[in-house]
C-alpha cells in the first residue's frame, strides 16, 4: 500500500511550494480586489471543510455554522480592539468590565475564538444530539437564530445592532491560506484515522456502530466541537478581514452559502469542499456582471440585484438532478488516484493511435 | 460466580408483554440456542442483553457486573458482541474497513495522537489492519478485503458481520439468525466456523435460529420461547420430544 509513499510525499511538498509561490506572486502583483477574493476563498475553504466534518463525514445534517462564525468573530474582535477603541465604540451603553480592559495580539485572539466557539459547540451538542435527522436540522437552525438575536440584544457585550467597527485588518492571504491548509491537513488526517472511520460508521448505521462499541453520541460531539473550533477561527479571520461586524452579517444566508458548497462538492469529501469553496467563491465574483444592466443592441435588461443567487440556486438544483452526490461524491483526491487516472488515460490514448 | 445470568427479564411495550420473566444462565464456552415461532420475543431478549432496550424489570449480570441500564456501546466494550437479524454492515466501506472499525473501541490513542499520527497510534493502526486481516482469514474473506462490503453475496455478508463482531474482542457472542438465507452447504460451513471460533477464542455463543437442523446439531442447550414466555428448556433431544414445543410449532392436534 505504501510503495509510493516517498513519491507522494515529494509531490505533496511540490504542490505546497507551488501554492506558496502562487500566493507570493499574487501578493506582489495582484490588486487589492483580487487579494480580497483570494482571502475570501481561503476563508471559505476553512468554513466549508469544517462544516463538512459534521454534515458530510458524520452525517448529522445541521444548520448552525452562522452561529459558530458569529461567536468566533465577536470573540476575536472584542479581544483585539484596544480599551480606548472599545470605549469609543460603545456609545449607548459601556462595555462590561473584563472585556473593557482586555487587549491581546491577533494570533491569540484567533486561538481564543476557536476555543470559545468549541466550548459553545460542546455545550450546544448536549441538547441538539438528543434528536436526529430533520429535527436536528431544525434545532440547530434555531440555535443559529438565537445567537444572532443575542448578539443584537446584548448591548454591553456586542454593542448590539451597531456592531463593532474599525477592527485592524490583520487578516492577509498568509493567515487565510495558512489556516486553510492547516484545517485541511487536520481534518483530512482526522477523517482517515480510526476516529474518522468511527464517525463514518455513525453516519452509515448508528445502531451497528453502537454494536461494535462506538459511542455514537461521543463521536458526534467530537465532530461537532472540532467543527466549531475551526468555524470560530474562520469567524475571527472574517472579522479582521472586513474590519466591521454586526449581527446582520451572521444570518442563515451564510450557512446557506456553506451548505451549497459542501453539497456541490460532495457530502463527506474534503477535496470536494475545497474545490467547491474555490469555484463558488470565485464564481460569485465572476458572475457579478449578471447583476449589471446588459445591453443587447435592440434592448437593455436592467440590472437585477440578487440575480447571482438565482443562478446559484439553479446550480444547486442541477447538481441535485444530475449529480446527487456532488462533484466528488465521498471520494478524496490522492496522488495514487491521480496517477492511476493518468495511466488509464494514457492506455486509452495509446490504443487508439 | 456465573459467567452470564439473566433473571426475571420482562419487557413491556405499552400493553404488550413482549418477553415475560425470562431466565437464563450461560456457562463459559457453551453454545446455547434460543428458538420459537415468529414474534415470540427472541430478538427482544437479544436487544435487552445488548443494551438496545432497557428491560421493564429483571436483571442481567455479565461476569459479575450488572448490564441493564448501560448503553449498547459500553456493553460491547465489556465483552458482549452481537450480529443482526437483518445484516447491518457499513455497506459503502470496504470489507477490511468494516472489521477495522470494530477495533476503534479498543484503541488507547487519544484523538490528537490519531490526528498527528504519533508512534502509539501508528502501532495501533498496524495492529488494527493486521488483526482485521486475521479475522477475515478466519472467516474465509481475506481475498475480498478490498471489495465494497455491500457488493458481497448474502452468505459472505453474514460471515463478515461475524468477523466484525469478533474484532470487538467479545467473550459472549450473540448471533441473531446467522444461517438465515443460506443454502445447506453454506449452513454446514457456518456450523463448522462457529465451532472453530468458539474453540479458538474461548467464546460463549448464544444464538437465535429458525433452521432446526442447524440448531439441533450446533447447540448444547436450547430454550424455547412462545408469546414471550419460556415453554421449554433442555438438550436438543429433550426439546425434540417436548409436547409443548411441538404444539407451539405445529399447533394443537
Amino acid at each position: 500500500m505504501d510503495e509510493h509513499r516517498r513519491r507522494n510525499q515529494i509531490f505533496s511538498i511540490i504542490a505546497v511550494a507551488c501554492l506558496f509561490l502562487f500566493l507570493w506572486s499574487m501578493q506582489v502583483f495582484a490588486d487589492s480586489y483580487q487579494i480580497r477574493i483570494l482571502n475570501n476563498i481561503g476563508l471559505f475553504i476553512i468554513l466549508a471543510v469544517s462544516y463538512n466534518l459534521i454534515n458530510g463525514v458524520t452525517g448529522q445534517f445541521s444548520l448552525e455554522p452562522n452561529a459558530f462564525v458569529a461567536i468566533g468573530a465577536y470573540t476575536s474582535a472584542l479581544l483585539t480592539l484596544t480599551p480606548i477603541e472599545k470605549e469609543m465604540a460603545f456609545i449607548i451603553e459601556p462595555i462590561i468590565w473584563p472585556l473593557s480592559v482586555i487587549h491581546i495580539p491577533f494570533v491569540f485572539s484567533l486561538l481564543a475564538a476557536g476555543v470559545v466557539t468549541a466550548f459553545f459547540g460542546f455545550l450546544m451538542g448536549f441538547p441538539v444530539f438528543r434528536v436526529r435527522g430533520d429535527y436536528l436540522a431544525i434545532v440547530t437552525l434555531g440555535f443559529g437564530e438565537v445567537v444572532r438575536v443575542i448578539a443584537n440584544n446584548t448591548q454591553t457585550i456586542t454593542n448590539g445592532p451597531l456592531g463593532l467597527k474599525g477592527l485592524a485588518g490583520h487578516t492577509n492571504i498568509w493567515w487565510t491560506w495558512g489556516l486553510a491548509a492547516f484545517t485541511v491537513f487536520f481534518i483530512s488526517r482526522m477523517v482517515r484515522s480510526s476516529f474518522g472511520m468511527a464517525m463514518k460508521a455513525v453516519k452509515y448505521d448508528e445502531t451497528a456502530a453502537e454494536a461494535i462499541g462506538i459511542n455514537a453520541f461521543g463521536h458526534k460531539m467530537l465532530a461537532f466541537t472540532t467543527s466549531a473550533f475551526f468555524e470560530g477561527i474562520g469567524g475571527g479571520l472574517l472579522a479582521h478581514l472586513i474590519t466591521t461586524i454586526s449581527p446582520t452579517l451572521f444570518t442563515f444566508f451564510l450557512t446557506f452559502n456553506l451548505l451549497i458548497m459542501i453539497v456541490v462538492g460532495g457530502l463527506g469529501s474534503i477535496t470536494g469542499s475545497v474545490i467547491a469553496a474555490v469555484v463558488i467563491t470565485w464564481g460569485g465574483e465572476a458572475l457579478r456582471f449578471v447583476e449589471e444592466p446588459i445591453h443587447l443592441g435592440f434592448a437593455t435588461i436592467p440590472g437585477i440585484p440578487g440575480m447571482r443567487m438565482v443562478l446559484f440556486s439553479l446550480i444547486l438544483v442541477l447538481v441535485m438532478i444530475f449529480a446527487r452526490k456532488g462533484l466528488m461524491g465521498a471520494r478524496e483526491f490522492t496522488w495514487n488516484g491521480l496517477f492511476r487516472k493518468i495511466r488509464e488515460w494514457k492506455g486509452r490514448y495509446v490504443k487508439e493511435s | 460466580m456465573d459467567f452470564f445470568t439473566a433473571r426475571n427479564l420482562t419487557m413491556r411495550f405499552g400493553g404488550l408483554v413482549a418477553v415475560n420473566d425470562f431466565d437464563i444462565t450461560l456457562k463459559r464456552e457453551e453454545i446455547v440456542g434460543l428458538i420459537g415461532p415468529n414474534g415470540a420475543g427472541k430478538t427482544t431478549v437479544f436487544n435487552m442483553i445488548a443494551g438496545y432496550y432497557v428491560p421493564t424489570s429483571g436483571t442481567i449480570h455479565f461476569q459479575g457486573r450488572l448490564l441493564n441500564g448501560r448503553k449498547a456501546n459500553e456493553i460491547t466494550k465489556s465483552g458482549v458482541a452481537r450480529t443482526f437479524q437483518n445484516i447491518r454492515l457499513f455497506t459503502e466501506l470496504t470489507v477490511v474497513e468494516n472489521v477495522m472499525i470494530a477495533y476503534h473501541c479498543r484503541i488507547r490513542s487519544t484523538f490528537f495522537g490519531a490526528v498527528f499520527r504519533l508512534p502509539l497510534y501508528r502501532r495501533e493502526e498496524n495492529k488494527m489492519y493486521e488483526g482485521a486481516m486475521a479475522f477475515l482469514r478466519e472467516v474465509g474473506l481475506e481475498s475480498l478485503a478490498r471489495e465494497q462490503a455491500g457488493s458481497l453475496p448474502y452468505g459472505k455478508q453474514r460471515r463478515l458481520e461475524i468477523a466484525r463482531a469478533l474484532a470487538t474482542g467479545p467473550e459472549l457472542l450473540l448471533l441473531d439468525e446467522p444461517a438465515a438465507g443460506m443454502n445447506p452447504n453454506e449452513t454446514q460451513d457456518l456450523l463448522q466456523l462457529i465451532l472453530a471460533l468458539r474453540d479458538k477464542y474461548k467464546l460463549t455463543v448464544f444464538l437465535i435460529e429458525h433452521d432446526m437442523k442447524f440448531v439441533m446439531k450446533l447447540c448444547e442447550r436450547i430454550k424455547v420461547l412462545d408469546y414471550g414466555t419460556t415453554i421449554a428448556e433442555g438438550t436438543p433431544e429433550e426439546i425434540q420430544q417436548n409436547a409443548r414445543v411441538i404444539e407451539a410449532y405445529l399447533g394443537e392436534e
